[in-house]
């Protein structure tokens, strides 16, 4: 255990080097079965992972299939608490960018836009405001007004993608490059993609493919 | 073998033409095997004499395995033959910059300069020739010269970059490239040339940006270099907020709740109609049934009943929907960072949003029935409150406790059954033995359902004290409530998968 005076001197020097999150031996291990009555069993997803984040970069993880990347991205973004092992975080703000958060089919594109965006993390003004925006770039038009379940799955996916978009947390979380819709707004969304993974913000791509990974990344890890 | 093969084919009557033959000893070139390549073209310049290719390109073979004086012969052999055109010259330049001979090479282009003054491959090769020999200032001239002749044409372009690279001007490179990107997108050096450039500068980032620009264009790259200046890119970038604050999150679960509404009603056909006769129905099945059929509980009942029955209805139907939100929410739960309060929540507003037209109902019925509103009906807004207060409570509660304890779900509809009997909805008080009221009391659905009796059915002020205790102890609810779901916040995404 460290004392205070220790860690206090540690997060200086963290935030000296561009620290804003850094993982410190941490493990995640989910309860498979058992409760009440039997004794439980155990399943590590991950275990002793170790690296900072420093602003600004875009740090790829590489990992296979079942290597635990869902649930690191998950500790990072704070939604789930690691088992062993401690996170620091710098005072950032850390999302995940998820597509289609909190749809309903029922609802028309512009009140899904609202709550998914909400959702995420906006304000309904800030949803709001950006509507033609959202309408534009998704090239949905008057569509948006229709309810999302007479939308085709390509439109779905633009729209879900494009609330998204907007989104500017201080550390980007990304499960793959996503890239949606038809073969036109795929490189669309693609151009996007790459542009905020070479802006200012910190980016963590998490993927299975190390090509994507060298050809994108400042920085990888395998995990 | 593969030679006298194709010598034997080239010796036949019609030859192919020319061009398609060149590929063979070009292969060989390309892939280094200068030897090979040198043998080819002696086998080809048998056949295609007056091709200037046979002649030059051997020369260049020639020179790769440093045989000077066959070069030399072959470049003066194809000057005679070839008087008008400037590419013997040109790799005799290039032969005499290789043995060092840069005078020599300096005074040929001088000379090919005067009988090619057209000629785009001179200039740069003079400019060429020139930074061999140190003379970079003239060989800049030159390639201005090329730039300015020839301004639609990239070599120049490219020349006029890679002098840069030449001199290790990196910052000076970088610029030249961008110039060539902008004039020439399509070619790929001036991505993977600049992402050379900034590679020597140490700047990896900025390299793979540049090989990224190359798949997704100069104006994806442009629009990341002046990112940090542009005001409209700011102002579409939204920075969420580390934790929600409290009004966003009161922002949040309305619109929810008041979506979840509107997607509830647009399944059906008749919309939002079915929010008035829902109650409307479910009223006239008591009338028919206790009032008309049955006439039991003296005049009046059936008014007592529906006072009764309709709150209870509402606390009933809200605690049912909500004890399983938090484990119905988990999908949610993994994608985006939520108080897990935000699920129950959502179910009492929604089921709030649809009582009041329910009580609406309610009040018109009574006043149908000969009820009219008296002054006490005002005292239906603090029990609502408390009401309200009270389902929040249990609701929350229940919702927190069923992901741990799943089985608690099968509870459920046995204890609302349970409540609905205990609560005092088809009997009065009168009926319950002096000794059992305080315990009857103690139920605060009963309490409740006994106030909304009071001002509605007796035309009296509520039992104060009784929703006061109410009120405390749903106020004490809350507060553990408040404190449990901070404690357990992190928890619950790992509960709700197990």
């Amino acid at each position: 255990m460290m004392g205070i005076a220790e860690e206090i001197k540690e997060a200086d020097t963290a935030e000296e080097k561009g620290v804003i999150i850094s993982l410190r031996n941490v493990g995640v291990r989910y309860k498979r079965r058992g409760g009440l009555f039997r004794k439980p069993e155990y399943f590590q997803a991950l275990e002793g992972i170790s690296f900072d984040i420093h602003r600004g970069e875009t740090l790829g993880i590489v990992g296979r299939n079942g290597a635990g990347k869902s649930t690191l991205l998950k500790v990072i973004a704070g939604i789930i608490q690691p088992d062993s092992g401690v996170i620091v975080n710098y005072g950032v703000t850390a999302s995940l960018l998820t597509l289609q958060a909190g749809f309903d089919s029922e609802l028309p594109g512009t009140d899904n836009a609202i709550i998914s965006g909400m959702l995420m993390g906006y304000t309904r003004k800030q949803v709001e405001a950006r509507m033609e925006d959202i309408a534009e770039f998704s090239e949905l038009g008057d569509f948006i007004y229709e309810p999302v379940k007479t939308y085709s799955s390509g439109m779905r996916a633009r729209l879900g993608f494009t609330v998204a978009m907007y989104m500017t947390p201080d550390v980007l979380l990304l499960d793959e490059v996503l890239s949606v819709g038809d073969k036109q707004f795929k490189k669309k969304a693609e151009v996007e993609m790459m542009k905020k993974l070479h802006s200012e913000q910190s980016v963590l791509l998490v993927s299975h493919s190390e090509g994507q990974v060298n050809r994108v990344c400042d920085r990888s890890i395998e995990i | 073998m593969n030679e006298e093969v194709a010598t034997e084919a080239l010796k036949g009557e019609t030859l192919p033409p020319a061009r398609s033959v060149l590929g063979w000893p070009r292969q060989a070139m390309q892939s280094g095997n200068w030897e090979r390549a040198c043998e080819r073209w002696s086998i080809l310049r048998q056949v295609y004499p007056e091709v200037e290719a046979a002649w030059v390109q051997a020369a260049v073979a020639h020179r790769h395995v440093d045989q000077y004086e066959v070069a030399e012969e072959l470049l003066n052999a194809a000057r005679k033959r070839f008087p008008d055109q400037p590419g013997p010259v040109l790799e005799l330049a290039t032969l005499r910059c290789e043995q060092e001979r840069l005078d020599e090479a300096m005074a040929l282009m001088a000379q090919a300069r005067a009988d090619f003054p057209e000629s785009q491959a001179l200039l740069l090769k003079s400019a060429q020739v020139s930074e061999s020999a140190g003379e970079l200032d003239t060989a800049m001239a030159f390639n201005r010269l090329a730039r300015e002749v020839f301004e639609d044409a990239p070599a120049p372009w490219l020349q006029y970059a890679e002098l840069a690279m030449y001199a290790k001007d990196w910052e000076t490179a970088l610029a030249r490239w961008a110039e060539v990107r902008a004039r020439f997108p399509q070619h790929a050096e001036g991505f993977t040339r600049a992402a050379d450039a900034a590679q020597a500068m140490g700047n990896e980032r900025s390299a793979r940006q540049l090989r990224l620009a190359r798949e997704y264009g100069n104006a994806w790259l442009e629009s990341l270099q002046d990112e940090d200046d542009t005001e409209e890119e700011a102002e579409h970038t939204i920075t969420p907020p580390q934790r929600r604050d409290w009004r966003t999150f009161i922002d949040l679960v309305w619109t929810k709740a008041r979506l979840n509404l509107k997607s509830e009603a647009s399944k059906n056909h008749l919309r939002y109609l079915w929010w008035v006769l829902d109650p409307v129905l479910y009223m006239t099945v008591f009338y028919i049934v206790f009032g008309v059929l049955m006439e039991r509980g003296g005049p009046g009942f059936i008014a007592y009943l529906l006072t009764g029955l309709v709150p209870f209805q509402w606390f009933a139907k809200t605690v049912q929907q909500t004890s399983n939100s938090i484990l119905g929410g988990k999908g949610l739960m993994h994608k985006v960072r939520i108080s897990p309060l935000f699920f129950p929540l959502v179910g009492i507003v929604q089921n709030t949003g649809k009582q009041c037209l329910v009580f609406a109902m309610l009040g018109l019925f009574l006043v149908l029935y000969g009820l009219p509103p008296t002054i006490h009906w005002l005292a239906f807004i603090p029990i609502v409150l408390v009401q309200l207060l009270l389902m929040t409570v249990v609701s929350c509660l229940l919702a927190m406790i069923v992901p741990f304890v799943r089985d608690l779900t099968n509870l459920i509809p046995t204890g609302i059954q349970f409540l609905l009997f205990s609560s005092g909805i088809f009997y009065t008080i009168d009926r319950i033995p002096e000794e059992w009221r305080s315990i009857f009391f103690a139920n605060p659905m009963a309490n409740l359902l006994y106030q909304y009796r009071q001002i509605f059915f007796e035309n009296q002020w509520p039992d104060w004290s009784g929703l006061g205790w109410v009120t405390l102890g749903s106020l004490l609810g809350l507060m553990i409530v408040i404190v449990s779901y901070r404690r357990l916040e992190p928890v619950f995404p790992r509960v709700v998968i197990e």
